[in-house]
């Protein structure tokens, strides 16, 4: 069995509001471990935390409790609770990848060029850069006459996929998903589904949010149950 | 290209006081104590125990409302105004220079040569009774070039890269627009090619298209140029577009600092909350 490439441990988000004075908690307890090439769902219900797990991972939220290990490629074991800053950054730029839920880019610029953003800002030239972006686009079934078009007057689909071709472009160790499929018609969900597969064969590690159950059955190699916090009321939850 | 390894800016202390001081001045003053002036002396405390570092390629973004003290930290690293206490050390090359040890003369040869600033107020950055060029050419003439071709086509190349037609270098920069105005302020930044940018509300008071080619523009500047910037902003949008991290100010202080979507989206301190909640 190959070794972890990210392991969890009691991995815990609660969040302080100063002006409410309360706490209000998130992800609980989660404990995780992912090998390269595998695909673990994270399902449970709304409000359980899933997204907030992520985020923790992404250190977009800071965690209250637990540890986060992350099997660097050269070997050395990080926890991403307490990595400094310009360690954090530099894993985001070449280890960790992360697939938001909505596209959130600079307006004004083509679809082609949002996508191809992430090679770029490694150092790839723009021709190639922008080729490589053609080509997921085209997988993805982005019709190319909106290439050239700033993707803000895009379909939710369409921003979807664009989303998914700008988070697959750069080649990462580690891929957060949150709900990549989510408004996706079928055919695109297939091509997507395929470029995943693609991704978990070349060793990808994968933890992906994924509503959908035949989608899990598709893609997933194992199943993360995220549920609320025991003490957490139930209409807080669904909130 | 963008060697974001190795700091090129430490700021250890820094402290501004306004007025005669006293041994009481920071521990009476800040954001605990809801003031920034000293009531036991009436001080004026506009930053205090401020540290930071900027690491090469980097954008650090600086928040916080007006009068947090986010101007009057600018103006202490660009050296316009001297701290009351506290180092600046600026890494020129692989040399640490304490910057507050250099004489007058020293402090402005390196400024001139390694420093660039963008003010809000285009009156603040330019010269309104040169031309476009004549701007570019002050910079250029204060860091040692002294040929008129060379400065010349320098000046043109600037222009063009900041988007400014070149056919318009020789007009007055008064009959330019905003958005106009503020670029020829980053082409005259850019002149010595400095390494390191201070951005001081730049987009502010521009109109939302204008400020998306303003970014844009900045954007790619630090991409290809690899230059380090610290940009003040009020703006939380311009944060999260230009900075991978953040430091939020209040009352002359440093409240909160952290990876620029923690700050926005996980905000520990309740300054830095409000801040956010009041602009979504």
């Amino acid at each position: 069995m190959t070794d972890w490439i990210l392991r969890t441990s009691g991995l815990t988000k609660r969040f302080y509001l100063h002006d409410q004075q309360r706490e209000i908690p998130s992800t609980f307890a989660v404990d995780l471990a992912l090998r390269p090439g595998e695909l673990l769902a994270i399902t449970g219900p709304s409000g359980a935390g899933k997204s907030s797990l992520l985020k923790c991972i992404w250190r977009t939220y800071l965690p209250s409790g637990g540890r986060i290990l992350l099997r660097e490629a050269s070997g050395a074991v990080t926890d991403l609770v307490t990595a400094g800053e310009q360690h954090v950054l530099a894993l985001r730029r070449g280890e960790m990848g992360f697939v938001t839920q909505f596209l959130h880019c600079l307006p004004r610029k083509s679809a082609l060029d949002v996508v191809a953003a992430p090679l770029v800002d490694t150092g790839t030239p723009v021709e190639a850069a922008r080729d490589a972006a053609a080509t997921l686009l085209a997988r993805l079934n982005v019709p190319s006459h909106l290439w050239a078009v700033a993707p803000a007057t895009f379909s939710g689909g369409e921003q979807q996929r664009v989303n998914l071709a700008r988070g697959l472009i750069r080649p990462v160790r580690l891929l957060l998903l949150d709900e990549p499929t989510a408004s996706l018609d079928p055919v695109s969900r297939a091509c997507a589904v395929g470029l995943l597969r693609e991704l978990k064969a070349r060793g990808t590690a994968m933890l992906a949010i994924l509503h959908d159950p035949a989608l899990v059955e598709a893609l997933a190699d194992g199943e993360v149950r995220v549920e609320p916090h025991p003490q957490t009321h139930p209409e807080e939850a669904a909130a | 290209m963008m060697l974001r390894t190795a700091p090129i800016l430490d700021v250890a202390g820094l402290t501004r006081l306004h007025g005669p001081g006293c041994p009481r001045c920071v521990e009476a003053t800040g954001p605990a104590a809801g003031t920034n002036i000293c009531p036991h002396c009436g001080t004026v405390v506009a930053c205090a125990d401020v540290n930071l570092t900027l690491m090469r390629g980097e954008v650090l973004g600086v928040m916080g409302e007006s009068g947090s003290g986010k101007s009057s930290l600018v103006r202490l690293l660009y050296g316009d105004d001297a701290p009351t206490r506290g180092t600046i050390t600026f890494h020129d090359g692989n040399t640490p220079v304490d910057l507050l040890a250099l004489n007058a003369r020293q402090a402005r040869r390196l400024r001139n040569r390694s420093f660039g600033i963008v003010h809000q107020n285009p009156h603040l950055g330019l010269n309104f009774r040169v031309s476009a060029g004549g701007n570019i050419a002050e910079r250029l003439l204060m860091g040692g070039e002294m040929r008129y071709a060379r400065i010349r086509e320098r000046a043109m190349a600037l222009l063009a890269r900041c988007e400014v037609p070149p056919a318009r270098m020789d007009e007055l920069p008064g009959r330019f627009s905003g958005g106009m105005q503020q670029r020829v302020q980053i082409a005259r930044a850019l002149a010595t090619d400095p390494p390191l940018l201070f951005l001081d509300e730049v987009t502010t008071g521009l109109d939302v298209s204008v400020q998306a080619t303003i970014l844009d523009l900045i954007l790619e500047l630090q991409h290809q140029l690899g230059v380090s910037m610290i940009a003040v902003t009020h703006d939380l949008g311009v944060i999260r577009m230009l900075a991978s991290r953040t430091i939020v100010m209040k009352m002359g202080r440093v409240v909160e600092s952290g990876l620029t979507d923690q700050i926005l989206e996980d905000p520990q301190h309740a300054y830095t909350q409000q801040l956010v909640a009041a602009a979504l």
